[in-house]
């Protein structure tokens, strides 16, 4: 595939996803739930042909479970993981989110009685990679298929060779765990440190733990993870193992 | 300006209130020998505001610098120095600094800047914002006359959530000199808030999502701040628990290491119990629990979790839930606050029902740090309270008070010890209402300038722990003899200063203390037991002028000097040390710049030295020997008459404490007759161009200009 066509799936796949208006998250997922039937629709399946290649990736081998009631705020994993895997001190770019919730909790400052963070209720919830299964979010919006399974880990990791800056993954993640490297025009995220995390080692309270990894998607509230953005290369292997979605037969 | 290799960001932002304009400034290259924080400050008004000026004049300048450290995971950064003209310091508004913690410093690094220098005066109320590069002044009329937490609650709506808001209250709009700027709700630099409010600036806002960078090998940057959270203690150093333990050889009843397993943060959801291994190094943020330290053990079950400074592990902001207050005041449910704050209403009562431990206190503390902390009103490291119980129970109040303004404030619940009478009291201070706020808003000074209370009923009476120029004691002679009285004789407030209280109070047996001063400060001899204190001798004053120049340093690197110096560990494997080199070690890798102790000690020396010329031509005198390094009275009694040097006593002798100071000026370089720096003391810090002012205006002893 030449250069311009990927720009060109680039284009499609953002129009679709709605990138160009500002959506509520609510509002975001129910587009680009329609993305595949838009881009069939449009024709686009054709137009972009079958070859990119779709790679199922296997389950994380650990992800990193955050307790909120032992977080102290103190940002000390957001630290580790920048400093000590790039050298800079730089809590915005870390692959753990601590700082966006830490004053009000991830309703923001609105002064109620629900707020949560130190300013609110004291809880302050830690952002982490869960290490999706698949469909990986990230993974399935990438076009250049950039973001892969570690052989080690099983965590997904960005190949930054590969990366081309789209923030497609940024725009998929449900829990908007995609950090972007404004300076180099990259994607990051969590990759498990190769095995050791260090936001693990570095938090003063034992409120990060690194743990195997299991999908308890099926064991909890229903409306778990959910498929978000779907570039239009994706959108047509996907059918190859998924039949179009029947009507459900009534139980009764 | 190109990123620096690390440490610094490089930059000041210089704000001119009065024009609007706002520039950046090098700073390696003007400030750099000075590193940041109170050095950079101290360089600032030198330079730029001519002896004489007021606190709240058009001239003065208030400076936010933090330091070279601050925004990096090393453990206990985060400070932020506020240097101005101080408004508190009686007879004369000399310079001295306000110091915060809190998010304020990480966030300004981020932003890129290693300082704000504010000039001028603003026509309207304002607030900075600062984002990377974008900086404005915006409108803060609809703030002004609100409280700092509704202040930065709006500022965050405004800027995002993830910023941080350093804010003035209505005590700081109405010019009070006993003012905060809290930054982080709770976290506040004492005095200088009135200095904001002169320059009709409501707060500072700031969001950073740049870097600090680290220029040396990150692995072994890694290493370096793996061992340095190896050899933290729990708040103020102290590196033995406060309880016996099997993984333990030593315990200290006195210290703040408090986090035994099997206590609870009762309010936290749901309650965690400490478990585990004293000394894991994911176990440090349960060590310290101030709340409980000063609350005693019933504060456990109403500890949420600790809270602190960014990058510090030891949480001293103890974040307590107390649901009776809501009902019972109408305030939150939950505060938080370390030390001094913490204490701030509590601390207005001579008794309260139950006890100084009791329910009745807790609730005292919650309305205090309610009330203070929106207000943004100072203590003065508890003059405040001190104050307002001497002039009460001594009848100074109903003396010097209007019958009519007397009669007003519920006196009844204030004896009872009912917290609900702290609604009326300290609205009145933090507003200036009455001829009571209007006077202790400007703290012990305003009790001898405004009701012309001599200065020696206070000095002499040691209950009041006053020491000089309006302000109290700060660790003296209670915690370390001739070399506390030394330190607290240096300053133009409360010293700030920890370095010696965070050692002799470290909770390690006197034998093993005196081991490893042997080694760091050359003699055993230069540390007491503390309250069984010998004569003077040369190494007090080498350990004497140390805790000053790492109070500098630390101050100039945004670590925290309540923290450190980190000279003695909880590791009996390294016999207890720490490291005196740690902090050049960290600068040497983080700025790429590799720097010696002696070389950083040196800095830090100068630092000190210039904050000494600063006094010296504010005040426009040489002596400051008999005019500023004042002695109490009290510091020279005792209570029950025991001498001098007996076991017990923190009483000193007089004669005992001039040869201390004939020996710090020596060991300083600096002149004995009248304890100013020589030419040769200015020049060898490289302040030969200080040194050469002042000598102009014959402020340097010797030959004369």
């Amino acid at each position: 595939m030449k250069h311009g066509d990927y720009l060109e799936i680039i284009r499609l796949a953002a129009s679709a996803a709605g990138m160009e208006v500002t959506l509520s998250r609510r509002g975001f997922l129910l587009l680009s739930a329609c993305a595949v039937a838009s881009l069939s629709a449009f024709g686009l399946r054709e137009a972009l042909g079958g070859e990119a290649p779709l790679v199922i990736l296997d389950n994380s081998k650990g992800m990193i479970l955050a307790d909120p009631s032992r977080c102290v705020g103190c940002q000390r994993c957001e630290l580790a993981c920048t400093e000590f895997n790039d050298g800079r001190a730089q809590p915005s770019q870390a692959r753990i989110k601590i700082d966006r919730a830490m004053n009000f909790g991830p309703e923001g400052p609105t002064g109620g009685p629900a707020m949560q963070g130190t300013w609110g209720n004291g809880l302050v919830v830690q952002g982490v990679c869960r290490q999706c299964p698949h469909p990986v979010p990230c993974d399935t919006a990438c076009p250049q298929d950039a973001i892969q399974a570690d052989p080690k880990t099983g965590a997904r990791v960005v190949d930054t060779e590969r990366c081309v800056g789209c923030r497609l993954c940024q725009r998929a993640c449900p829990w908007d765990m995609i950090t972007f490297d404004e300076e180099r025009q990259k994607a990051s995220k969590c990759f498990l440190c190769h095995g050791k995390p260090k936001c693990v080692e570095a938090c003063p309270a034992g409120a990060l733990r690194f743990v195997p990894w299991r999908d308890i998607t099926r064991e909890g509230l229903p409306g778990g993870a959910a498929q978000s953005v779907l570039s239009a290369a994706k959108a047509k292997v996907c059918l190859e193992c998924h039949a179009p979605a029947q009507k459900k037969p009534s139980a009764h | 300006m190109a990123a620096t290799p690390g440490g610094f960001s490089g930059k000041a932002l210089r704000v001119d209130l009065s024009t609007g304009k706002i520039s950046v400034q090098d700073t390696i290259d003007h400030y750099g020998d000075l590193l940041g924080g109170t050095g950079l400050g101290y360089r600032v008004l030198w330079e730029e505001v001519p002896a004489g000026t007021g606190p709240f004049d058009l001239a003065n300048k208030l400076v936010f610098a933090t330091g070279v450290l601050a925004g990096t995971g090393v453990p206990c950064n985060g400070r932020t120095a506020v240097t101005t003209i101080f408004p508190t310091c009686w007879p004369k508004p000399l310079v001295a600094s306000g110091h915060m913690g809190g998010q304020f410093a990480a966030k300004l690094k981020y932003a890129g800047y290693d300082a704000v220098i504010i000039e001028g005066r603003a026509e309207h109320p304002v607030w900075l914002f600062i984002r990377d590069a974008r900086v404005e002044l915006r409108d803060a009329r609809h703030l002004w006359g609100t409280g700092i937490r509704r202040t930065s609650l709006e500022i965050s709506q405004e800027m995002g959530a993830n910023c941080v808001v350093a804010a003035i209250g209505q005590a700081g709009e109405k010019l009070a000199p006993m003012a905060i700027v809290a930054n982080s709700l709770s976290h506040s630099a004492g005095g200088v808030g009135g200095v904001m409010g002169s320059k009709n600036l409501k707060a500072v806002g700031v969001q950073g999502s740049g870097a600090v960078r680290i220029a040396g090998d990150k692995s072994e940057w890694e290493k370096l701040i793996k061992f340095h959270l190896s050899i933290l203690g729990g708040n103020n150093q102290q590196v033995v628990p406060s309880f016996p333990s099997p993984q333990s050889e030593y315990y200290n009843p006195r210290s703040r290491w408090v986090g035994e397993p099997g206590k609870r943060w009762g309010a936290a959801e749901p309650p965690i119990e400490i478990t585990g291994d004293i000394y894991d190094l994911n176990r440090i943020a349960y060590r310290t629990n101030n709340a409980a330290f000063f609350l005693g053990d019933g504060a456990w079950k109403h500890t949420v979790r600790g809270n602190g400074c960014t990058a510090c592990p030891i949480r001293c902001h103890t974040i307590i839930k107390v649901p009776a207050v809501a009902a019972r005041y109408g305030i939150r449910e939950m505060a938080q606050n370390t030390c001094a704050g913490l204490n701030f209403g509590r601390a207005f009562f001579r008794r309260l029902p139950g006890g100084m431990k009791g329910q009745t206190a807790l609730e005292a503390c919650m309305v205090g740090m309610h009330l203070a902390d929106d207000l943004g009103l100072w203590c003065n490291y508890g003059q405040l309270q001190r104050d307002f119980k001497k002039l009460y129970y001594g009848g100074l109040l109903r003396a010097k008070l209007g019958s009519d303004e007397y009669a007003s404030i519920p006196w009844d619940k204030y004896e009872a010890g009912d917290p609900a009478s702290l609604f009326d009291i300290l609205p009145r201070i933090g507003q200036r209402r009455g001829e009571l706020g209007q006077v202790l808003s400007q703290g012990t000074s305003g009790l001898f300038t405004q009701w012309s209370i001599p200065e020696e009923s206070w000095s002499l009476d040691r209950d009041t722990l006053y020491w000089k120029m309006g302000h109290p004691k700060h660790h003296a002679n209670e915690d370390d003899g001739q070399c506390g009285v030394i330190i607290n004789t240096q300053y133009n407030r409360d010293a700030q200063c920890h370095s010696h209280t965070n050692f002799v109070r470290n909770g390690l047996p006197l034998n093993v203390q005196k081991k490893l001063a042997a080694e760091i400060w050359g003699s055993p001899d230069s540390v007491d037991g503390v309250g069984d204190y010998t004569p003077m001798n040369v190494h007090k004053a080498r350990r004497a002028r140390w805790s000053l120049v790492r109070k500098e340093l630390h101050d100039g690197l945004g670590l925290c000097n309540w923290m450190g110096p980190w000279v003695a560990s909880p590791l009996k494997s390294r016999g207890y040390r720490g490291d005196d080199s740690l902090e050049s070690k960290l600068c040497s890798l983080a700025t790429g710049r590799k720097v010696d102790r002696e070389e950083l000690d040196r800095i830090g020396e100068r630092i000190f030295t210039l904050h000494r010329a600063l006094t010296i031509r504010d005040m426009g005198l040489l002596d400051m020997r008999t005019q500023h390094d004042q002695v109490p009275r009290w510091v020279f009694e005792d209570p029950s008459g025991a001498p001098p040097f007996s076991k017990g006593t923190i009483r000193m002798d007089q004669a005992d404490i001039a040869k201390a100071m004939d020996l710090f000026y020596e060991i300083m370089g600096w002149d004995k007759a009248t304890g100013a720096p020589t030419q040769e003391a200015y020049s060898r810090l490289g302040l030969t161009d200080v040194g050469k002012s002042l000598k102009a205006q014959k402020l340097v002893p010797g030959n004369p200009a």
